[in-house]
């Protein structure tokens, strides 16, 4: 006899449709940091952290109703590895309300320090998803040596993408800066329809020439809706 | 102990995959600044990259087992690619653990587990890329010693020069003592001779330095003989008795990569006694013994719970033959629902595969499956002692198919001893009824969906099996059969695929070497040979020169034949299983008679529980 004769009505269980589904009623908008070594991580890297965190957290967690379950769960705009993030965000959808203080406490304690959470809020179900409502992004990199002149963006910078050459025009993307203080260089860029400009392409087109300039980090400080909210 | 990460961190920007080198994942233990500076340190290594090590059961048993014991700590390390180990040469970085970026020629012994037979060029890429001397004779008193484990430890002799000293079997119980062993000689201002000599004392442990070669194998009885009476002429393989009763979770870590393996894995049974003759975890890993149905759903729930993983694996060499894997599954089945979450099987039986498996395996999703007749005809697979039919074959797809899978792959090996064209072409014809059988049960709108394929390896002898003494078939030989087997599929949607049988030499020559081999191996290494087993890095010219250059019939070697009453290269390691029983089993084999599995019939004599006084646990009845 096969031990495994009575797996048909097991298998009924299993498959029953579950009564009373929860809705994916609660958006809870999570803000985060990704910093220190994590920066080298791609985004794929810290969107499957930060959905094994949420687990470990022990949120209750709306899942998907398709081919293949999986969380409900939306990434803000991706940022490249090596370029970290001090206001990061995720959208996850709960079933029953869980007071943001003691999501953000037991998120906190279920992530690693590298990807740190900032805050937790509940948003509008319907509010744009956190990938689109930013267009903004502030960078700033902190470098290490003396400038030689002015920072100055070039009128294009040339990328490859997909094994082909793009060209890609600055003053499309570049909203606001270089703005130089100290060690610091600030710039905003504004994501377009058809694609981004990585802020490391643009920071090292600025930097050509200027062989006494080591870049020890470049961070998204901020991510905001619109331009004219910048502050320079 | 030096931290690396300042160097390290500067190279970062320009590698591939930066996150296998980061470390500060979720779940990595660190060692405290305060603790005892005379704690033995132990850097655990996988030979290869971060994806495939992180995911290896082994190390993190290891890892978890030395720290859990007073007095010593353990780290982890990985190979890097082969365009990072150049740039590592190039700016003077040697080769360092995760936790503490420390180099790993500052530990007092560094472990590396051997995988299979084509990582043993980076077994050396590993030593010379962290500094240290590749032979065990070379290297000082201050330096690591350097301990092997794993499955190539079954014949140890291509390593032997290499390796301070080796653990045979398995390392719950034998890693934390051999770390101690060495400890304790350090702390008492042992030389490291006599380290070694404590070693040798340790059960399960091989010290190759205590052994020399022998002229007369035949009266001796072994090629090797110790010169230290502290070395056993035979070295049995350790047992770790606690298995069943211990928990199926332990900490592990949450790496942030993609790894091959990326979810928990819960370990439900150890060993198998199907008793398939081509087989070495077969051989190796017994006895069986099974966690019961209670401690495995804990274990899984606990896990997921501490890990946030998304998926989880019941892992063992055979799972659908626990007796209690029905409970398990629908009480799992149970206890996930509505949670997003999988549980998978990494092997599955081609007669434990019904219909109630296939509903219960995968939960919602359908992807392939995979069964692994391994011979196209039942002669060949009572050869094997496959213990499988054709009906089983087409129960399984049956099954499968109207439970709504689409895919199917079916392993087979060519060149298994006794093969003929008949049982060749007979694999097309098994996979080309196999197609018919699925067809007939799939919907018509939903037949252009369905694939069958068949995956060919060539067969590799292993030490300790009842094909140990068979030699492989020549190259041009496989082609030739693989060239029948197309030829004889005349099905255009049953696709063959092949592996390259360039490798096969070197694992033939691997597995079943002597300590010539050695030689052989570091020059391979030392004329660029190194991550073998990855097809686009696989250098064929450089192992053919060095086996010249060591004046090796490295083909020969491959292809030779052992007769029953020679002295096998690895006749001083004893995996339990007697010579006697696999000479029996290889004549039964030429005889196509098949043995039973002792789990689920009487003892079949394999002498592994008389020689380490051990037994089978069951949790209960198997049928």
């Amino acid at each position: 006899m096969s031990p495994l004769q009575n797996t048909e009505k097991l298998y009924a269980i299993l498959q029953a449709p579950r009564k009373n589904q929860p809705q994916d009623s609660f958006r809870l908008r999570v803000c985060f940091a990704k910093r220190g070594r994590a920066v080298m991580l791609s985004h794929l890297e810290v969107a499957h952290a930060l959905e094994r965190a949420v687990r470990r957290a022990g949120l209750p967690y709306a899942i998907t109703q398709g081919f293949s379950p999986h969380m409900k769960i939306a990434f803000g705009a991706a940022l490249p590895v090596g370029i970290g993030g001090e206001r990061e965000l995720f959208d996850v959808f709960l079933t029953s309300y869980i007071p943001p203080e003691e999501a953000h406490l037991a998120l906190r304690d279920a992530s690693v320090p590298d990807l740190f959470i900032v805050s937790c809020e509940y948003i509008e179900r319907s509010a744009p998803a956190a990938s689109n409502a930013y267009p903004v992004s502030l960078y700033e990199a902190r470098i290490d040596g003396q400038l030689e002149g002015p920072l100055m963006p070039p009128p294009f910078i040339t990328v490859v993408r997909k094994g082909k050459e793009k060209v890609l025009q600055v003053p499309d993307y570049l909203v606001a800066g270089p703005k130089v203080e100290g060690d610091s260089i600030q710039f905003a860029l504004l994501a377009r329809q058809e694609g981004s400009m990585r802020p490391d392409a643009l920071l090292n087109a600025m930097l050509e020439g200027e062989s006494n300039i080591r870049v020890r980090s470049l961070t998204r400080i901020h991510q905001l809706s619109d331009p004219y909210a910048l502050p320079f | 102990m030096t931290d690396l990460w300042p160097q390290l961190s500067l190279l970062l920007p320009r590698v591939a995959r930066p996150v296998r080198y980061i470390n500060h994942e979720y779940g990595a233990v660190h060692r405290y600044d305060t603790d005892d500076p005379t704690d033995a340190s132990f850097c655990m290594v996988y030979p290869d990259t971060y994806e495939l090590g992180q995911a290896n059961q082994a190390i993190r048993i290891l890892v978890n087992a030395v720290n859990a014991t007073e007095g010593m700590w353990a780290e982890r390390a990985f190979l890097p690619d082969p365009e990072f180990a150049d740039l590592m040469r190039e700016e003077g970085l040697p080769l360092f653990s995760l936790e503490s970026c420390a180099p790993l020629s500052e530990f007092t012994c560094v472990g590396i587990t051997l995988p299979h037979e084509l990582a043993a060029t980076n077994v050396l890429e590993t030593l010379d890329l962290a500094g240290i001397p590749l032979r065990a004779s070379e290297r000082g008193e201050a330096e690591p010693f350097v301990m092997a484990g794993g499955p190539c430890t079954y014949n140890p002799e291509p390593y032997a020069p290499f390796f301070d000293c080796m653990c045979i079997g398995e390392g719950e119980e034998a890693m934390p003592e051999t770390v101690a062993c060495i400890r304790d000689g350090r702390r008492a201002g042992k030389s490291r001779q006599e380290i070694l000599v404590d070693l040798a004392r340790i059960p399960g442990t091989y010290v190759p330095s205590l052994y020399e070669p022998v002229e007369n194998p035949a009266e001796v009885g072994a090629m090797v003989r110790p010169i230290h009476e502290a070395a056993p002429a035979v070295v049995h393989k350790r047992v770790w008795e606690g298995f069943a009763e211990s928990s199926g979770w332990e900490p592990c870590i949450v790496p942030f990569a993609d790894l091959v393996h990326d979810r928990l894995n819960v370990e439900i049974l150890r060993g198998c006694a199907r008793g398939c003759r081509f087989c070495q975890a077969g051989m190796t890993y017994r006895p069986v013994r099974e966690r019961s149905a209670e401690n495995i759903v804990q274990s899984v729930l606990t896990g997921l719970k501490e890990t946030g993983y998304d998926e989880v694996s019941l892992t063992s060499l055979s799972t659908t033959d626990h007796s209690q894997i029905e409970q398990i599954l629908s009480r799992l089945g149970t206890e996930l629902s509505g949670t997003g979450i999988r549980v998978s099987i990494p092997s599955q039986r081609l007669d434990s595969f019904g219909v109630g498996m296939a509903k219960l395996v995968a939960g919602e999703k359908r992807s392939g499956l995979t069964f692994a007749p391994e011979a196209g005809t039942q002669r060949l697979r009572d050869v094997i002692n496959k213990n499988v039919t054709e009906d089983d074959l087409f129960n399984a797809i049956e099954a499968a198919f109207k439970a709504g899978w689409r895919r199917c792959k079916l392993y087979f090996m060519i060149g298994l001893p006794t093969e003929t064209d008949e049982d060749v072409k007979g694999i097309a014809s098994l996979v080309q009824r196999a197609y018919d059988c699925a067809r007939e049960v799939t919907p018509p709108d939903q037949r252009g969906r369905i694939q069958i394929g068949a995956s060919c390896a060539l067969f590799v002898p292993k030490a300790q099996t009842p094909f140990q003494w068979c030699g492989q078939i020549p190259p041009e030989e496989a082609l030739r059969r693989v060239n029948l087997l197309r030829n004889s599929v005349k099905y255009k949607q049953v696709r063959i695929n092949w592996h390259d049988p360039a490798t096969s030499f070197v694992e033939a020559l691997m597995s079943r070497g002597g300590r010539e081999c050695a030689d052989l191996l570091q020059g391979a290494w030392e004329r660029g040979s190194r991550f073998d087993a990855w097809t686009e890095h696989f250098r064929e010219d450089a192992w053919r020169e060095s086996a010249a250059a060591c004046g090796l019939d490295v083909d020969a070697a491959a292809q030779r034949s052992f007769e029953l009453r020679e002295v096998l290269p690895w006749q001083h390691i004893s995996c339990g299983v007697s010579l006697g029983y696999l000479r029996a089993e290889y004549r039964r084999a030429l005889e196509g008679q098949t043995t039973p599995d002792c789990t689920f019939e009487s003892c079949t004599g394999c002498g592994l529980c008389q020689d380490l006084n051990t037994d089978i646990y069951i949790q209960e009845a198997r049928s």
